[in-house]
């Protein structure tokens, strides 16, 4: 009995045997056919899993915070951080998508003067970061600010200047004014793309200006207007310095705050929340991208399309643009400007403020460096070699790109706490890559897509292995797509402020770091240099995107 | 190639270069080191001292400047909030600090009490009250900061003030008062402080009425000395030094201030002290002994309190113009040291106030 039962396991343990070792030969024989890129393969795989272990270790440590630990978040906390967070969203999402399409339509469709420089002016507050912004909005707007000492002076303006910047609606102003342009690019972009002849049909067929723009513009720019909500309903949900100098309460700052205070574990709990609340955003826009699968012959105004002439409206559409133009750059630049100076007679340029400069450029060139090359295997792969292991790469290596900055830092401290690394600026460079790391994948990626793989084919024939080919032939052809994206990570990495925050070794400053610190001092003249140094910094890739979005 | 990218290639170039050389040399030196200079100069010391500090860093910089300039050491310095105690408590025996520098004896004793700081007998060690130091001297006070109600001259008289702490519990005080999120270093001492005199459950009723009360609740004390110059609120819970520091501003600078509790059988105003810790593991040990040292020299315990306008605990050296003495006032007669035994009950009391994190108006 007991005999038969052996062999009957035995049997059974040859037959696992026999399937896991067919499988593993049927799997190497699909890597001989497929070929995966080899080395390749090996670099990708290792950088995307860089890129998640920290994410992925955030989550896995918030199960370990204690059944109490998520009971007391989940019924105190959590349901007012969430309130909180979603109300900002869902508003300035709204109010940004409002004004950015507008925008677009106005420039794009509508005969108003100056056009070409309207359409790059607009798009100009994305140089300005929000937490810049909130430091000339305080100065602005504070309960100290340039509009409460001008209301106090003239008597015929009435009562007591009584706007609280430290709400909803000072949070609200600030992040409206400087994500809208997301959307006014890529709307923009996308109705330059319109095949005219729809609309010139359904004018045709009676339809005024309001029914072309809601029956046919609208319907045909739904994927732009989503993929613009997107990212600035994931810009609100992950920015701290703006929402932390106002004084609003989101779950990234609560994360900030909790990391500093209590627990990391209570700042893992709150992270998952936040994770959740990003994944149903990224969800909801798939499903809307699939949605509405609306396809057109390329190029369809061939015709010069008529332009509406916008008549006796000319006059308040122009105001209507400069007000928004003086709103979101001209007044935060000459409030800029105005504490620049004061700081330069006060001797704000020191040997310190360039050691800060320094840090900056620092880490952020380094961080672009360091994406340009890490990228470029990722993003050969998925074009050339795809298979579901190479599609599984790209998805990791996005896992730091939607999420805040707080709980990338949070799982870099965890994975590096006991490491040579710990309190070194290299903390404050991986931080970087992991989160801006696919602004240089897709910058490449653009331009691989013009490159032809026959061109490949042909390296192979010649019997050259993946990484050769990637190397002498595809870099060249690309490079310019890998300098536009190492900009764009340099770009992103030297305004960013909460990880550098948190990860910063002792003595060691960045200009983000001394704009937050400063402006919290309400020391504008010594912030006011470094943020100005930042815009102009930003500037330099503001016409690759623009291009980009042609 | 168009014109634009490449410009954007030459930029990038350039940076790349930058950035090779800069990480270039500081792989030489294995550890982030500011050798400039200190190479050069022949002085006593060398090598780096590594500051943690809850401080604000504009109080601590003349103070580390003086140091750096004196000793040839080069400072490091971290500056933060209350998150510099846990990061030394995460740190634990891998420490990367030298020197603790807080705001707060409770936060002092309590690393102490759980062997994150180390014990040394600075030179002239005496010179501060026995009161205001460690057991062990890993830790000792240098400068007083009492708790008072500073008020706007144009919005409240003196005499409308509330005189004692509790008052602010009051519905007459509703909209009115600005006062620190809980998780303020100053405001969690306070609140041991309270524990101590009314018990627990008083305690947090308070709390809870203060944070409904609160017309403005901010991180820093700095947000609040501003918000009442300005007129923002009438009056604020502040260290008493953020007087004096508004009063020193050119505008918005005619502000008063009460200490509170000082009637026959009250307790008295909050007294804690700002001081110096010893980091237990500390990688640079000798350079922390001369700072502990040095800084012992009765000038620079001066430059220690003058810069953020603090009273000296050394009775020896006189407080600043405007600062009331010490002894001028009835203070709490709870000793310091104790505010370590309930550091961190105390954090989970304002937390159940939900003090702890909100801010806003």
């Amino acid at each position: 009995m007991s005999n038969h039962k052996k062999s009957k396991h035995t049997n059974n343990r040859k037959k696992v045997e026999g399937t896991v070792s067919s499988a593993f030969s049927r799997f190497k024989n699909s890597l001989k056919q497929k070929r995966y890129g080899g080395i390749l393969l090996l670099i990708g795989l290792i950088t995307s899993l860089f890129m998640s272990v920290p994410l992925i270790y955030v989550v896995v440590r918030s199960f370990f915070a204690g059944k109490d630990r998520w009971l007391k978040l989940l019924d105190g906390r959590i349901p007012e951080l969430l309130w909180n967070t979603l109300s900002l969203t869902a508003a300035v999402t709204f109010t940004s998508v409002l004004l950015g399409v507008t925008l677009a339509w106005i420039v794009q469709r509508t005969d108003l003067p100056g056009r070409h420089i309207w359409s790059w002016v607009l798009a100009l507050p994305l140089v300005i970061p929000p937490y810049v912004g909130a430091v000339a909005y305080l100065i602005v707007l504070g309960p100290t600010g340039w509009v409460r000492d001008i209301w106090d002076k003239y008597a015929f303006l009435p009562g007591e200047f009584s706007f609280d910047i430290y709400t909803f609606w000072g949070v609200y102003l600030v992040l409206t004014l400087f994500t809208y342009p997301y959307v006014y690019l890529i709307v923009s972009a996308a109705m330059r793309r319109l095949n005219r002849n729809f609309e010139e049909v359904a004018r045709s067929q009676g339809m005024n200006m309001w029914q072309v723009f809601w029956k046919v513009n609208v319907p045909l720019l739904r994927p732009a207007i989503g993929a613009g909500a997107i990212l600035i309903a994931l810009y609100v949900i992950s920015d701290f310095g703006a929402i932390a100098m106002l004084r609003y309460m989101t779950f990234t700052s609560a994360i900030y705050y909790q990391m500093g205070s209590y627990d990391n574990l209570s700042a893992t709990v709150l992270s998952v929340v936040l994770i959740a609340i990003t994944l149903l955003i990224l969800w909801g826009e798939s499903r809307v991208q699939r949605k509405g699968d609306y396809t057109q012959s390329a190029s369809g105004a061939a015709s010069k399309p008529k332009e509406i002439p916008l008549g006796k409206w000319k006059i308040a559409t122009i105001s209507f643009l400069s007000f928004i133009f003086f709103i979101a750059v001209a007044l935060p630049v000459i409030v800029l400007i105005y504490w620049s100076v004061i700081g330069f007679q006060e001797g704000a340029l020191d040997s310190k403020f360039w050691i800060y400069a320094f840090n900056s450029l620092k880490v952020s060139g380094l961080a672009a460096l360091i994406s340009m090359i890490l990228a470029l295997p990722i993003v050969y792969l998925k074009s050339r070699y795809p298979s579901v292991l190479s599609k599984i790469i790209d998805k990791l290596s996005y896992s730091g790109y939607a999420l805040p900055g707080v709980i990338v830092a949070l799982g870099i401290i965890f994975v590096f706490n006991n490491t040579p690394l710990y309190n070194t600026f290299f903390l404050i460079v991986i931080a970087f890559i992991i989160r801006f790391l696919p602004q240089a994948m897709q910058a490449q990626e653009a331009s691989l897509s013009l490159v032809s793989p026959r061109i490949d084919e042909a390296a192979q024939s010649l019997g050259q292995p993946p990484w050769k080919i990637m190397f002498t032939v595809i870099l060249p052809s690309i490079l310019p797509g890998i300098m536009a994206g190492g900009a764009l990570v340099f770009v992103s990495s030297i305004k960013e402020l909460p990880a550098t925050l948190l990860l910063r070794p002792p003595g060691y400053d960045t200009m983000a770091i001394r704009i937050w610190v400063e402006a919290s001092e309400a020391l504008y003249h010594l912030a006011a240099p470094h943020a100005l140094f930042i815009i102009l910094f930003s500037i330099i890739p503001l016409r690759y995107m623009l291009k980009i979005h042609k | 190639m168009n014109k634009s990218i490449k410009y954007l290639i030459s930029i990038i170039g350039l940076l790349a270069i930058f950035a090779l050389a800069a990480c270039g040399g500081n792989s030489d030196e294995g550890t982030e080191k500011d050798t400039e200079g200190t190479n050069e100069k022949v002085s006593e010391g060398s090598g780096e001292l590594v500051v943690y500090s809850s401080r604000n860093e504009k109080f601590m910089e003349p103070l580390l400047d003086k140091f750096e300039e004196e000793s040839g050491i080069t400072v490091n310095l971290l500056s933060g909030k209350d998150e510099i105690i846990n990061k030394v408590k995460e740190e634990g025996k891998n420490a990367h600090g030298d020197i603790l520098i807080s705001n707060d004896i409770g936060a002092l004793e309590h690393l102490r009490q759980n062997d994150f700081l180390q014990g040394y007998e600075a030179e002239g060690i005496e010179s501060i009250d026995e009161k205001y130091r460690a057991e062990d001297n890993s830790w000792y006070g240098l400068s007083a900061r009492t708790r008072v109600l500073m008020y706007n001259k144009d919005e409240i008289t003196e005499e409308e003030m509330p005189k004692t702490i509790a008052e602010l519990a009051d519905d007459k005080w509703k909209d009115q008062f600005g006062i620190t999120r809980g998780g303020n270093g100053s405001m969690v001492a306070h609140v041991s402080a309270l524990r101590n005199e009314w018990g627990d459950e008083k305690t947090l009723e308070w709390l809870k009425d203060i944070k409904n009360n609160a017309a403005i609740i901010t991180d820093g004390h700095g947000d609040l000395r501003r918000a009442v110059g300005a007129g923002e609120v009438k009056m604020a819970l502040v260290n008493n030094y953020y007087y004096h520091q508004q009063l020193d501003e050119p505008t918005d600078n005619n502000v008063g201030v009460v200490y509170p509790d000082q009637g026959e059988d009250e307790m008295g105003a909050f007294v804690n002290a700002a001081g110096v810790g010893f980091i237990n593991h500390a990688p640079n040990e000798e350079n922390a002994k001369a700072f502990l040292d040095w800084v012992m020299k009765p000038e620079n315990q001066r430059e220690f309190s003058y810069a953020s306008m603090e009273v000296p605990i050394n009775p020896d050296i006189d407080p600043v113009e405007e600062a009331a003495k010490i002894t001028d006032y009835k203070v709490s007669d709870m000793p310091l040291r104790d505010l370590g035994d309930v550091w961190e009950d105390t954090r989970e009391l304002i937390e159940e106030s939900g003090l702890d994190l909100e801010i806003g108006s």
